[in-house]
């Protein structure tokens, strides 16, 4: 089943004065517990059709349906609230508050859906369990290594219970063993539990763990694969 | 909203020096403000204290005329009905009357001009606070004939001392020239040295007999139970003797009345001026936090937070820091003002400058409840004025151009 399906997305920066073409009538279509990976060189517009299919950017023209809602129509406060209860994010510098605990960042996000403080508790540290993080749940975001704050974003992402997960460049300021525990964690909550991921991304160890690849050039899209179609079998994942 | 509280304290410790320094502009700010215009008060206070305990009292009668023309036969007519019927009011603490002259103080050295004051003693005593700002010698007593107290100011300029002959020579109720021997019985010393040279006080029935050969009077000067009464009084005194023109003291002295007016405004224009000063500091500093903090809350945007929430979040910050610092400056000024309020600032080694304009030396300083409240809503203003635009500048950010930074 389809949870995002883009039609003819465009995108053109500065279309008055020197336009740039960063989407060029992209039309994709992702399933459910999907593990896939936005690739291509700087420029290609990788993260900005990331940027749309988390509503964080309005095209030029063509439309983003999320569970078949129209979010290019969607209003600025409504748009926050959908991403608020639908989509899960985690970037490239991590951004943890970092006046918060590793818990109160997870929970935070639980607190802006008002969920009740006892379904907080109980979920920010399920979460922190699950990326390896129980003995750090009252550890601030300065006193943890880059590989274990983005664990806590993950599980930040995750926290909201989101209907999928957008990445942008989620290894790229990791250490490689801090990059592959992180994939490890994303895949295994991708397999156990259905959770999809759409990642942005250069790095080589995170397409080859992508089941399918889809490669943007000069805002297009170049080329829409499916790799190891045996661990999508064994998955969660709509493969 | 109460988790946006925790987090815009915690926000505002995340740099603990640079917020510890505005904090502490913030404290000395309203501490120094509060205190400037407490001392100003309080000096205010004194000056209108001292005017009315010495010079003015809480009221005068006069001839209609007497202030305007000063002429010797200008009496009070039917002076002591009118000291009867105040000595009758329970309102009126005591009352003096005087005989007035404008004559000039001759010793062996110079001459200079002067007021004569001729008073009853123990009325007069009763009435003003120049009893105890004698420095030298004695009241108006029997000791001397003719006795006379004079200003140290004057004493120094005539080089006088106790117990040396003044001749004072002023007009006699025909307009001729007359004069007297006086004896120098004492010497005061008030918070205007212009005073102590231009006045002199001696017995009412002295000057009267040199004047008119018998007793009458230009002046009746009351003292109240409390200055709030001065209006009623004076207004049943004019309705009952429409044949004399009673005063408050600020019908007297217009310009202290507005000077202790406007006391509060310049509480208000001095804290308001600190307090604007103070908001750039603000300003700046939470211009300067956004900035750092532009990733985050382009995160903070992507992930849901309404740009609501992120408005009151920034303001909140602005807000709790000024608000706190400005608490803290108010505690520490009430305490000091608490403390100064009773023991006084102590300006001796200003003395001779305070003389020259009428000030005592100690003054204790105060501030009203009102001013307080006025201050506090002071402290709100250049807190909102400091914290919108931060504010607006983070509720307009885009996630996506916020997240890049």
């Amino acid at each position: 089943m389809s949870i995002i399906r883009t039609e003819n997305l465009s995108k053109i920066y500065n279309p008055e004065t020197v336009p740039v073409h960063a989407l060029r009538d992209v039309s994709i279509t992702i399933d459910e517990g999907e593990f896939t990976s936005i690739v291509g060189p700087s420029g290609s517009g990788k993260t900005t059709l990331l940027n749309m299919l988390g509503g964080l950017d309005k095209p030029t023209s063509g439309n983003v349906f999320i569970n078949g809602t129209n979010i290019t129509e969607m209003s600025d406060s409504t748009l926050i609230d959908f991403r608020l209860h639908n989509i899960g994010f985690v970037f490239q510098h991590y951004n943890l508050v970092p006046v918060f605990t590793a818990r109160e960042n997870v929970s935070f996000i639980m607190l802006l859906q008002k969920k009740s403080r006892k379904v907080m508790a109980e979920r920010a540290d399920k979460l922190l369990d699950e990326v390896g993080l129980g003995d750090r749940k009252d550890a601030r975001p300065k006193e943890m290594s880059g590989g274990q704050q983005q664990r806590v974003a993950v599980a930040r992402a995750l926290a909201s219970e989101p209907r999928f997960i957008l990445a942008d460049e989620p290894t790229a300021n990791l250490d490689s063993a801090s990059a592959m525990n992180l994939l490890d964690i994303m895949e295994q909550m991708n397999r156990n539990n259905g959770v999809t991921f759409i990642f942005s991304t250069h790095d080589q160890r995170v397409i080859d763990r992508a089941r399918r690849v889809i490669t943007m050039m000069d805002g297009a899209v170049d080329s829409d694969e499916y790799h190891n179609r045996e661990k999508a079998a064994t998955g969660g994942g709509g493969q | 909203m109460s988790i946006l509280f925790q987090i815009s304290w915690r926000n505002i410790w995340r740099h603990p020096a640079r917020s510890g320094i505005l904090m502490g502009a913030i404290i000395v700010g309203t501490w120094g403000g509060i205190l400037v215009a407490g001392w100003g008060n309080g000096l205010i206070e004194q000056r209108v204290d001292y005017l009315i305990s010495t010079e003015l009292s809480h009221g005068q009668v006069h001839h209609p005329e007497y202030r305007a023309e000063r002429e010797p036969w200008m009496t009070i007519p039917d002076a002591e009905s009118i000291l009867a019927y105040l000595e009758g009011d329970e309102r009126v603490q005591s009352v003096s009357p005087r005989t007035l002259s404008e004559g000039m103080a001759r010793s062996p050295v110079t001459t200079s001009g002067v007021r004569i004051h001729g008073v009853h003693p123990e009325k007069e005593r009763a009435t003003t606070a120049l009893y105890d700002r004698l420095e030298k010698g004695d009241w108006l007593g029997d000791e001397f004939r003719n006795p006379v107290l004079i200003g140290g100011q004057l004493a120094d300029k005539l080089r006088l001392e106790i117990g040396n002959r003044l001749v004072l020579q002023f007009q006699d109720i025909d307009n001729e020239i007359t004069a007297g021997a006086f004896h120098i019985s004492g010497i005061f010393r008030s918070a205007s040295s212009d005073y102590d040279e231009r006045n002199v006080f001696v017995k009412s029935d002295d000057l009267s007999a040199l004047i008119a050969g018998e007793t009458f009077y230009h002046e009746i000067a009351m003292s109240l139970t409390s200055s709030d009464q001065a209006d009623g009084v004076i207004a049943d005194v004019n309705e009952r003797f429409p044949d004399v023109h009673a005063q408050t003291w600020h019908e007297l002295s217009p310009e202290i009345r507005y000077i202790a007016a406007y006391s509060g405004t310049l509480t208000y224009f001095l804290m308001a001026i600190i307090m604007m000063a103070l908001a750039f500091g603000i300003l700046n500093t939470m211009l300067m936090a956004i900035f750092e903090r532009m990733r985050e809350l382009g995160m903070l945007l992507s992930i849901g937070m309404n740009r609501i929430r992120v408005f009151a979040m920034i303001m909140l910050e602005s807000l709790m820091l000024t608000f706190s610092g400005a608490l803290a400056g108010i505690l520490l000024s009430v305490l000091t003002l608490w403390y100064l309020g009773d023991r006084g600032i102590d300006m001796g080694m200003f003395a001779d400058g305070l003389a020259e304009f009428g000030f005592d030396t100690i003054t204790y300083p105060f501030v009203t409840a009102g001013e307080f409240f006025g201050i506090v809503i002071i402290v709100i203003f250049a807190a909102l004025i400091a914290a919108v635009y931060p504010a607006i500048k983070a509720f307009r950010l885009n996630p996506v151009e916020a997240s890049k930074e």
